[in-house]
């Protein structure tokens, strides 16, 4: 957290990888200044390649996604809200309420994850943090992880760009990790809005977060850390303010693989239902 | 004087000063910029700038490039004054022919921060050593190298004349080793910067490690100073000393340590890290910390303190060592012996502190409010709309609109963005960072959208009485318009960093921006203006003179603001005390 300086989770060195820790991260726009360090930073270290000079004239995010070329992404967020205790406009009575509002995504990092559990080739593996890492020697670009991330993190890279055809997303910097390092966005981030640390203990401090942040006229403060749903839980959670819909985060996250079951249940009804048309129309004309 | 000329300076010539080159005239950025556009001065090194994109009235600064004999451009990549003669916004327009123009246009390629070594000083005063973390690529080199191989090529040319104007070159002391890609050992700059002895065996006390003489050879393996001074006390008027710069001394001494590389903190004031001048002082008038009577105000911020009737504590005293806080001044006293013992602020007279500054400034000694050289509305404080010692800069090229003028209505006002750095040289051209803000824009309130006709992403062109140029509309609450004086008042917002060069698209803000100097220290004032703003694209070539003719007349005279005066007069009337030449009272 700000102020702890050299001794922040952000900066300490770890023994998480040897030790089988969950890692996580928490990550805080209330803090944000969206300078985009993280994407960055990300994009060095991952020699991940530019994607293209467009602008987009929304807001200051010309990044729009996260993708295979995308793993960490800055949204930014107009609303006519107030943010906290802060007044806007001319009348300085709240009556124009405007904010701004920062947050870099990234892949949650889910507990039950819907690109691994969808790999055929077993690429997508979980490391011994609890994070989701894709090998890209072992990818052969099926695409099959793309469908079914709950989040639309995942994706394939399109030609020209280098290693086109393979599924890429956050590796939350396992490379960095195995040698004690903290991943390169949160290393980066000037404000600690990207903290790394313990999963466990980041949670504590997220709860601590929201009261104190509520405490001072952020009500709406709240954080995003599906854990109800089948994807039971995710390793990268978020502080938000207001609707997780705002932020392009799906309320209620699934993993595709639950409905498995009522897939297998309705074509083998279907298969049934056919062979019992087949026999019925034989009998029919016989 | 010592530093510069060695051997060659003795008390018999004075110690050389009559070789050191006089400051004839006001050479600031501006005035020579002018000095440029008449065709006074023939050749220019541009290092570590892009005056084509960032600085005022950038259209000028490119045309006027146009008039140089010769150019020297330093970058990292291939900025735009480098190329102005071939693809600048003149030449596609035709207002300036490649083949007309007679400037000799050299590029050199420069080595980035990480590739070169040397000391940078911020404005807390402090001074950190930067190493070098990687050999520069292919032809890249430091300013270091650059300026090291030119003096070594002038001295040399200058040894081959016999004109007494070349003397000053031939009695420069250019001693300087040079590692295997020839730049120069920066450390051995910093040591004479530091300050020697310049007798060889000179009777010093505490010689340190290495005899306290530091980088003893000169470019001939000869025996080039003796040991280094301790700090700046040490230093003598007779020659027998030589100093780079007095006020970093002690940063490189006989102990053979450079501080300014040094990163071990011993106490909160970042004492052991870098080096901070003078003589490593980290809090300037630190007596102010201690009470009059000589104890500190507070315990827990204590600096320094009077005890066993001296000065000591955290800090280096910023106070003569052993004056007492109750001593007052004889009659006759002047300079830091005519100040009390309890007058921290040794470097005004009195010693004391200011509230206001009662001398030396142009204006003042307090805040007030004029409105901008360019202005909607008419400032409500005074009868002048405008600071009556500001620099106007008077020229055709440069012109105001006056106050209130109807073919401007709109305040303009330029920013940064996180992502670029100043005129975009270090980041329109890597990729990583180009992509996140890839293209011009403006910021333009939905009210003002809606009031001209404009949706988002539409592309619209800015007009003032300098120039224009073309950005995309980026409409959003966060502008938001101003009520002054009744009237309400658009405001609209560019970013500074575009230009023609590299892989993005965008014109150069400051192709809008006048030259301006606020009058003491002549900093350019580039947040408010007035422009209009004209939905559509802007047309290229030969078009946009008439385009800019029709938005923004061309001819007439070059003062239209009516407290502006006429070029090269003196503003003002009787409160200027301004000095220089345009616009400015002598």
């Amino acid at each position: 957290m700000i102020g702890e300086g050299t001794q922040s989770t952000n900066q300490r060195r770890h023994n998480y990888v040897r030790e089988n820790v969950d890692v996580g991260f928490f990550t805080d726009p209330t803090v944000c200044i969206g300078c985009k360090a993280c994407e960055v930073a990300c994009k060095e270290w991952n020699e991940v390649p530019d994607d293209g000079f467009t602008w987009s004239g929304s807001s200051y995010d010309n990044t729009g996604r996260l993708g295979a070329s995308t793993w960490r992404h800055v949204l930014f967020l107009e609303q006519d809200r107030q943010k906290g205790n802060q007044i806007v406009g001319s009348s300085g009575d709240g009556a124009d309420p405007f904010r701004w509002v920062f947050l870099s995504d990234v892949c949650k990092h889910c507990e039950e994850a819907g690109c691994l559990e969808a790999c055929p080739t077993g690429s997508i593996i979980r490391t011994e943090v609890g994070s989701v890492f894709v090998q890209n020697d072992v990818c052969n670009g099926c695409g099959y992880c793309v469908v079914s991330c709950p989040f639309g993190v995942i994706d394939r890279r399109p030609e020209p760009l280098a290693d086109a055809g393979g599924a890429f997303k956050c590796t939350f910097c396992y490379d960095r990790q195995k040698s004690g390092l903290v991943p390169a966005c949160a290393k980066v981030c000037p404000t600690e809005s990207i903290v790394f640390g313990r999963l466990d203990d980041l949670r504590a401090r997220a709860h601590e977060r929201v009261r104190q942040l509520r405490e001072n006229g952020y009500g709406d403060a709240q954080l995003y850390d599906p854990q109800e749903t089948s994807v039971r839980g995710i390793h990268a959670f978020f502080l938000i303010l207001g609707e997780p819909e705002a932020y392009g985060l799906p309320p209620k996250p699934e993993v595709p693989t639950i409905y498995l079951r009522s897939a297998w249940l309705s074509a083998f009804a279907t298969m049934i239902a056919a062979i019992l048309v087949v026999f019925a129309t034989f009998f029919f004309f016989a | 004087m010592k530093a510069y000329y060695g051997k060659r300076a003795t008390a018999e010539n004075d110690f050389g000063y009559n070789w050191i080159p006089k400051i004839t005239d006001d050479h600031s950025f501006f005035e020579y910029l002018y000095a440029i556009a008449d065709g006074k001065m023939d050749g220019m090194f541009l290092m570590g700038q892009n005056s084509a994109v960032g600085a005022p009235n950038s259209r000028f600064q490119r045309k006027s490039m146009a008039k140089l004999k010769w150019f020297v451009v330093r970058d990292m990549v291939e900025i735009e004054p480098a190329t102005f003669w071939r693809d600048s916004p003149e030449i596609e327009r035709g207002e300036l022919k490649t083949e007309e123009i007679e400037t000799e246009v050299f590029f050199l390629p420069a080595a980035g921060h990480a590739e070169k070594e040397g000391a940078f000083t911020n404005t807390q005063r402090l001074l950190q050593w930067r190493e070098k973390a990687v050999d520069p690529p292919g032809d890249c080199r430091s300013e270091a190298w650059f300026i090291h191989q030119l003096a070594l090529r002038l001295i040399e040319k200058a040894r081959a004349s016999n004109d007494l104007i070349d003397e000053p070159l031939r009695a420069l002391d250019w001693w300087y080793a040079e590692d295997e890609i020839g730049e120069p050992k920066m450390e051995a700059v910093l040591a004479e910067i530091n300050g020697w002895h310049t007798d060889h065996v000179a009777a010093v006390a505490d010689r340190g490690p290495h005899g306290g003489v530091l980088f003893p050879q000169d470019r001939q393996g000869q025996s080039h100073h003796g040991p280094q001074v301790a700090d700046y006390n040490e230093l003598k008027a007779d020659g027998s000393t030589a100093c780079g710069c007095w006020i970093y001394s002690g940063v490189f001494n006989r102990d053979g340590v450079n501080k300014a590389n040094t990163r071990q903190s011993r106490d909160y004031l970042g004492h052991g890290w870098g080096f901070a001048w003078p003589s490593d002082r980290r809090i300037i008038y630190n007596r102010a910390s201690a009470k009059p009577d000589g104890a500190p105000w507070s315990e827990r911020k204590k600096l320094v303190w009077w005890e066993s009737e001296k000065w000591t504590g955290i800090d280096v005293p910023d106070f003569k060592p052993n004056k007492s806080p109750d001593h007052i001044p004889k009659d006759g006293q002047s300079g830091l012996d005519g100040q009390r013992g309890d007058a921290p602020f040794i470097l005004h007279e009195d010693g004391l502190g200011w509230l206001f500054v009662p001398k030396g400034l142009q204006d003042g000694p307090f805040p007030t409010h004029y409105e901008p050289l360019e202005s909607p509305v008419r400032n409500e404080l005074y009868s002048r709309d405008t600071n009556p010692v500001v620099n106007w800069f008077t020229r055709g090229e440069n012109r105001f609109a006056p106050p209130g003028d109807p073919r401007f209505p709109f305040v303009l006002t330029t920013y940064r963005l996180t992502e670029h750095h100043t005129a975009g040289g270090m980041s329109r051209f890597l990729s990583h960072l180009a992509e996140l803000q890839p293209e011009m824009f403006v910021e333009i309130s939905p009210e003002l959208a809606t009031d001209l006709k404009i949706d988002n992403r539409d592309y619209v062109c800015l007009v003032t009485l300098r120039g224009a140029i073309e950005a995309r509309a980026l409409v959003s609450r966060r502008i938001r318009a101003m009520q002054l004086n009744g009237q309400t008042v658009h405001q609209v917002a560019i970013p500074f960093h575009f230009g023609t060069a590299g892989p993005l698209r965008g014109d150069a803000a400051n192709d809008l921006v006048a030259i301006s100097g606020e009058p003491n220290v002549t900093i350019m004032e580039s947040k408010a203006m007035s422009c209009n703003i004209v939905p559509g694209r802007l047309p290229r070539g030969a078009a946009y003179r008439d385009w800019l003719d029709r938005y923004a007349p061309q001819s007439g005279p070059p003062n239209l603001h009516p407290e502006q005066p006429p070029p090269g007069a003196p503003t003002g009337g009787k409160f200027s005390r301004g000095q220089g030449k345009h616009g400015k009272a002598e």
